[in-house]
């Protein structure tokens, strides 16, 4: 027979490299850091370094789904902040408890998620162009009932009268709250939020067959179709889970600032998208993967870390976020050949 | 001026271990349309690739007027006056530019060209183009705008502007309309008078009818008949095209079972006539016929893909009209898409998960893919199919064409159903993997009706039981795979019994 | 959006002026012209920024003023769009208007506009932007002395001598401005040591500032005070105190204030001690004063200073004072600013 095929009976430096060169930088990274700043390697400084980018980790995720898709949501900052801004309003303006608030909260997301993905799968607007669209609705749409102000409680209202509602305790919780590990008051919610949203995308994407079946779309969405997967429905769930994860990030924020803050949160989707192609590199996947958009997440986490710690100017951040991300690509296109 | 500007001796090329061109010989005289005939996978595309210089040769040399020529990029064979139209009308032309700029596309390309732009001068030297052709468009007009014709006309009075030595006219006529598609033919026959060589590449026999002075028919990588004198020999050009004789499998035609399937009064198209078929279990049927003749459409009806104009399906007896692929395999109707690379293989995912993905609801609880039992399915797949890999996790794109062939019918053989239907299954294969294929869907069959397409005889002859012939969009021919004859078989294949078909021959294949 | 609020707007003003009509009406002898004809006066307010709650403050005040006034206002926004604004103010022009109030903008782009208004014989004052022109009066806030208040209420707290962690971002001016009396403060108390510079505009800013400031504190766990000269800077540093579990230990000490700013101050154990803020009512008040002056013939001078208030956790607490229209009421400097404020002007 004449069939060819690529011998894998060993692995070149080079497989090496694409494998475990990103993580190889991130464990010496993690070293140098360990000895050139002062408090890098503690406990505590660990679970800041996590609560740091809790919250751009679960966007990221978020974003991962819809990569794995073939998509891509650029409305999640603005969910995220919509959902800050509506949890602050449902509380301190309509007087709710947290539990209302955060289910308000999640059904936006979701809510925004299906519209993304109605107007993507349904009215075939491209998907930059329909959550871009999106997204400046939601910037709009989060100052309407304020009238562009920042809510906080004793806020005088359009109608000028004074908030009287305010956070609730339990809210405040989720972003203050720290369970104890080892060390009394170590973790906090968000953290604990982040591994558990991480490790249920990771399984998500990776051992159930709407995660296979996900994948199979964003690489070949025909052949998907042909082999009998109901491709828009998981379109529309794709932007959905995105939504919702982002208005759990918005969640977060809100409980953690403790007011309603207006803000377009680009940052948050810069940094989120960031995270999620620096995952791209990780363990040579060269795809979308909810492990390697952890890792992605908390490289730039430590990297701000260690950088802020060693008083580096703020400009210096975004140049090396730039950085990582560009070294990351590379990884991901030019070394791995596989695309 | 007339002469044979193109001559070609020995070409060779391979990708690969597939051999794609085997020494090739070809004259390609001026003022004559030569009329390339091929199935799928013959080596046509790969031999005008290498003329216009999109590849290159291994072994053997093209003679442009008697000078070696070996183009390294599409524009140096358009400087040497080899011109070639897409089958893809719409590559041809850049749709949000008027017809002016269009006509004038190479010399805005051109970097030696002005930078300014006199947009009257650009429209009188359009104009002139287009005269030359006795064309006459709206140079202002979008070619978003026009009709795919006109846009082809567009295209082909463009390449005519660099007075070719070569016009290749690669499947020109694949998305035309009859009458679209008879001013091709005028504006052909205006090129052959001007004393330009043309390399006309066509299934359609309606085309070829029209067009041809003489035939060359490729099959495998090599020529294998030309055709010169008149009358032209269609049949024994479609005959050396298709190439039966190198059958060598016997068929043991078995009984057929219980009705499984049936089509009554299926009309593909409003003015089709009417398709009636029946499929039964333990039976193999393939069929046959040309490209473009409505294969696929049948496909896709079966398949939930395309809404028939008219007629009706039966399914065990029960009514069937699919809505979508998830629909049919819920009846138990499976299809292995034609062009895996687009309809089938999904390129980041290993064997195994290329395997089992139409059917992880059933190998997953609660939506957790069981591991062990996807894997159980696709080892088992790869030694029943012989797919040569190392595990059931390699990535399809390590294995050769013919191992992914066999990954993708594997896959639809993984679990019983009622109908499979197989599209052009041996696509792209060598003729081992064939066999392979071949051997191992007629082992299966018993339990089900099976219905496999495809354009070439040969591939009929070595898989079915009963082998029905497709022309313009209906069954023309229903044969048992026993003793056929084959004359009748290529007689219905070319759809050229009486002058009667041949007019609605022209009239259906130009639709 | 854009929309409501113009609409908003208007109502606003029509229903302002409705009211004050007969107000204005009884005091207009007492006025001179032009304003012994309430209602015949039309001035223009063109921002570049609006969306805020400082923004939103600003303009409530410029109503305010304009309602005692009795002069009919238009309010043109530009969102932050530099061509815009200089497109509006020919706008105003065109709407012709007697007064145009600039709130801030780039001096590149309003600096031609302002002298076609000047050169239409429209009087002009410009708050937070500098248009250079001898003929616009500039309102200000003082940066300088807001952060002079911060600083030495921190060195009254403090003592002389201690361990500083300084949020600053250069190039934005009104921080450029107070990063000038901190450097000045430095120089003079040589006890103070700055351990750590930071600072990001990535928004939310306060979430940003906390993550920063939360590896500031774990790198230099001797601090004792952080000066963070806008309220924003000071959230997200009273954040990171808390999650550290310093506040205790840390002050901090900000510029600007809001009614969330009041709520984290007072806090119980909130290590935010004090901030020093201008009313930005107040200011937006004194911006239609000092314009009223001009068209009155009068001159409120080349520069009009809005002076600053000190705000205190103690205070707040004492007066309890929970958001700012308590804040305005219970400390009557912050409510009023005693500038531009000649015999015959009419105050809100």
């Amino acid at each position: 027979m004449s069939e060819t095929r690529v011998n894998k009976r060993s692995m070149s430096i080079k497989d090496y490299a694409i494998r475990y060169g990103f993580v190889a930088l991130l464990i010496g990274l993690v070293v140098y850091f360990g000895i050139a700043a002062e408090g890098f390697s503690s406990p505590h400084s660990a679970v800041f370094i996590f609560q740091s980018v809790a919250i751009t980790g679960i966007l990221a995720l978020g974003v991962t789904a819809t990569l794995v898709v073939g998509g891509f949501d650029l409305s999640i900052g603005a969910v995220a902040t919509s959902a800050l801004m509506l949890s602050a309003y449902m509380m301190v303006v309509l007087e709710q408890n947290a539990f209302v608030a955060v289910a308000a909260c999640l059904l936006m997301g979701a809510i925004v998620g299906l519209i993304n993905g109605f107007l993507i799968v349904q009215m075939r607007v491209p998907d930059l162009l329909a959550t871009l669209g999106m997204m400046f609705l939601l910037i709009g749409a989060q100052r309407i009932p304020t009238e562009g102000r920042s809510i906080a409680t004793g806020m005088s209202l359009p109608d000028g009268s004074t908030a009287q509602g305010g956070f609730s305790p339990e809210f405040l919780a989720l972003g203050r709250h720290r369970f104890d590990f080892f060390i009394e008051n170590l973790i906090p919610v968000s953290v604990v939020i982040l591994i558990v949203i991480a490790i249920s995308i990771w399984f998500f994407l990776e051992y159930t067959r709407y995660g296979r079946v996900m994948y199979a779309i964003g690489s070949n969405e025909r052949a998907a179709s042909l082999a009998g997967v109901p491709v828009k429905k998981y379109r529309i769930i794709a932007y959905m889970i995105s939504g919702v994860l982002a208005s759990v990030g918005g969640i977060l924020l809100a409980a953690r600032l403790g007011r309603g803050d207006i803000a377009s949160g680009n940052n948050l989707l810069l940094d989120s998208v960031a995270a999620a192609l620096i995952g791209f590199a990780v363990l040579g996947a060269a795809k979308p993967n909810a492990f390697g958009t952890a890792v992605g997440a908390l490289f730039v986490g430590i990297l701000l870390q260690g950088l802020t710690m060693m008083n580096a100017p703020y400009y210096t951040q975004d140049f090396v976020k730039g950085g990582v991300l560009v070294i990351a690509l590379m990884f991901t296109f030019a070394l791995s050949n596989r695309r | 001026m007339l002469g044979t500007p193109i001559k070609i001796r020995g070409l060779e090329k391979r990708f690969a271990a597939n051999r794609v061109l085997c020494g090739v010989d070809l004259d390609i005289p001026a003022g004559k349309v030569t009329v390339l005939m091929g199935a799928n996978g013959a080596g046509k595309s790969t031999l005008v690739k290498i003329i216009c210089g999109l590849y290159s040769a291994d072994a053997g040399e093209v003679l442009l007027n008697d000078q070696p020529f070996s183009p390294n990029s599409p524009s140096a064979a358009l400087q040497a006056g080899i011109v070639t139209v897409h089958q893809n009308i719409n590559d041809g032309v850049v749709p949000d530019l008027d017809v002016a700029s269009n006509l004038m596309l190479d010399w805005l390309a051109n970097p030696k060209s002005a930078p300014l732009l006199n947009p009257t001068k650009i429209r009188k030297a359009a104009e002139e183009i287009a005269a030359k052709l006795d064309l006459n468009f709206d140079m202002n007009s979008m070619v978003s705008d026009l009709a795919l014709a006109d846009r082809q006309l567009v295209a082909i009075a463009r390449a005519m502007a660099h007075s070719p030595n070569l016009m290749i006219l690669d499947e020109p006529t694949s998305s035309l309309s009859a009458t679209e598609a008879e001013r091709l033919f005028r504006l052909v026959d205006k090129l052959r008078a001007s004393g330009v060589a043309i390399l006309y590449i066509s299934h359609r026999m309606s085309d070829i009818r029209h067009v041809a002075d003489r035939i060359v028919s490729m099959r495998d990588g090599t020529i294998v008949g030309k055709y010169e004198t008149s009358p032209l020999d269609y049949e024994g050009a479609v005959n050396d095209m298709l190439g039966h004789t190198m059958t060598d499998v016997d068929i043991m035609v078995r009984t057929p079972d219980d009705v499984v399937l049936e089509l009554q009064e299926l009309q593909l198209k409003p003015d089709s006539k009417p398709i009636n078929l029946t499929a039964h279990r333990n039976e193999v049927i393939a069929i046959t016929g040309l490209v473009g003749v409505g294969k696929t459409q049948l496909t896709e009806v079966l398949f939930g893909q395309f809404t028939p104009a008219a007629g009706n399906l039966h399914l065990k007896g029960k009514t069937y009209l699919p809505k979508s692929a998830r629909d049919a395999i819920n009846h138990g109707v499976f299809l292995c898409a034609k062009d895996r690379g687009t309809n089938g293989v999904v390129q980041d995912f290993d064997i195994n998960r290329n395997i089992t993905l139409p059917f992880l609801s059933s190998l997953s609880t609660l939506g957790f893919v069981n591991r062990s039992a996807e894997y159980r399915i696709t080892n088992e797949a790869i030694k029943k199919l012989g797919i040569v890999c190392q595990s059931a996790n390699d990535d399809i794109g390590t294995l050769s064409g013919g191992n992914q062939q066999k990954v993708m019918v594997s896959r639809w053989l993984s679990h019983p159903c009622d109908v499979l239907i197989l599209d052009e299954p041996f696509q792209g294969v060598d003729i081992a993997a064939r066999r392979d294929i071949g051997a191992k869907v007629r082992e299966t069959a018993k339990d089900r009706a099976t219905i496999v397409l495809m354009a070439e005889l040969d591939e009929a002859l070595e898989i079915a039981d009963r082998i029905l012939v497709m022309a313009e969009f209906t069954i023309v021919g229903d044969h048992k795979n026993e003793n056929v004859d084959l004359d009748l078989i290529l007689e219905q294949v070319s759809g050229a019994t009486t002058p009667q078909n041949l007019q609605k021959q022209k009239e259906g294949a130009a639709q | 959006m854009k929309l409501t609020r113009r609409v908003f707007t208007k109502l606003l003003a029509g229903v302002s002026l409705a009211a004050t009509s007969f107000v204005g009406l009884a005091h207009a002898a007492d006025m001179p012209a032009p304003f012994d004809k309430p209602g015949e006066v039309k001035i223009a307010l063109v921002r570049y920024l609006s969306t805020g709650d400082f923004f939103q403050a600003y303009l409530s005040g410029v109503e305010r003023q304009s309602a005692a006034l009795g002069v009919d206002l238009r309010v043109l926004d530009s969102r932050q769009d530099a061509a815009l604004q200089a497109d509006m103010v020919d706008q105003a022009i065109a709407l012709g208007v007697d007064g145009i109030i600039v709130q801030h903008g780039l001096t590149e782009s309003m600096q031609e506009a302002v002298q076609r208004a000047v050169d239409a014989g429209i009087k002009v004052v410009a708050f937070d932007v500098n248009v250079e022109n001898p003929a616009v009066p500039q309102i200000e806030q003082s940066d300088r002395d807001l952060a002079r208040l911060a600083l030495e209420q921190a060195i009254a707290d403090n003592g002389e001598s201690w361990k500083a962690g300084y949020v600053y971002v250069p190039g934005i001016a009104p921080l450029d401005r107070r990063d000038e009396t901190w450097l000045e403060f430095k120089a003079r108390y040589s006890g103070i040591e700055e351990k750590a510079t930071f600072g990001t505009l990535d928004n939310p800013i306060a979430n940003s500032i906390a993550n920063q400031a939360r590896s500031v504190l774990s790198a230099n766990p001797d601090i004792t005070v952080m000066f963070a000269p806008y309220d924003e800077f000071a959230k997200g540093v009273k954040i990171a105190v808390d999650e550290a579990g310093m506040s205790e230990q840390v002050s901090i000490y900000s510029a600007d204030v809001s009614t969330s700013d009041i709520a984290a101050m007072r806090e119980p154990n909130s290590a935010w001690k004090a901030t020093a803020a201008t009313n930005p009512a107040v200011v937006g008040e004194v911006s239609v004063r000092a314009l009223a002056m001009l068209l009155a013939g009068e001159t409120p001078g080349a520069s009009v200073v809005v002076p600053p208030t000190l705000i205190t956790q103690k205070d707040l607490l004492e007066k309890d004072i929970k958001n700012m229209e308590e804040l305005s009421a219970k400390l009557p400097q912050f409510a009023h600013a005693a500038v531009a404020v000649p015999d015959w002007m009419p105050l809100p």
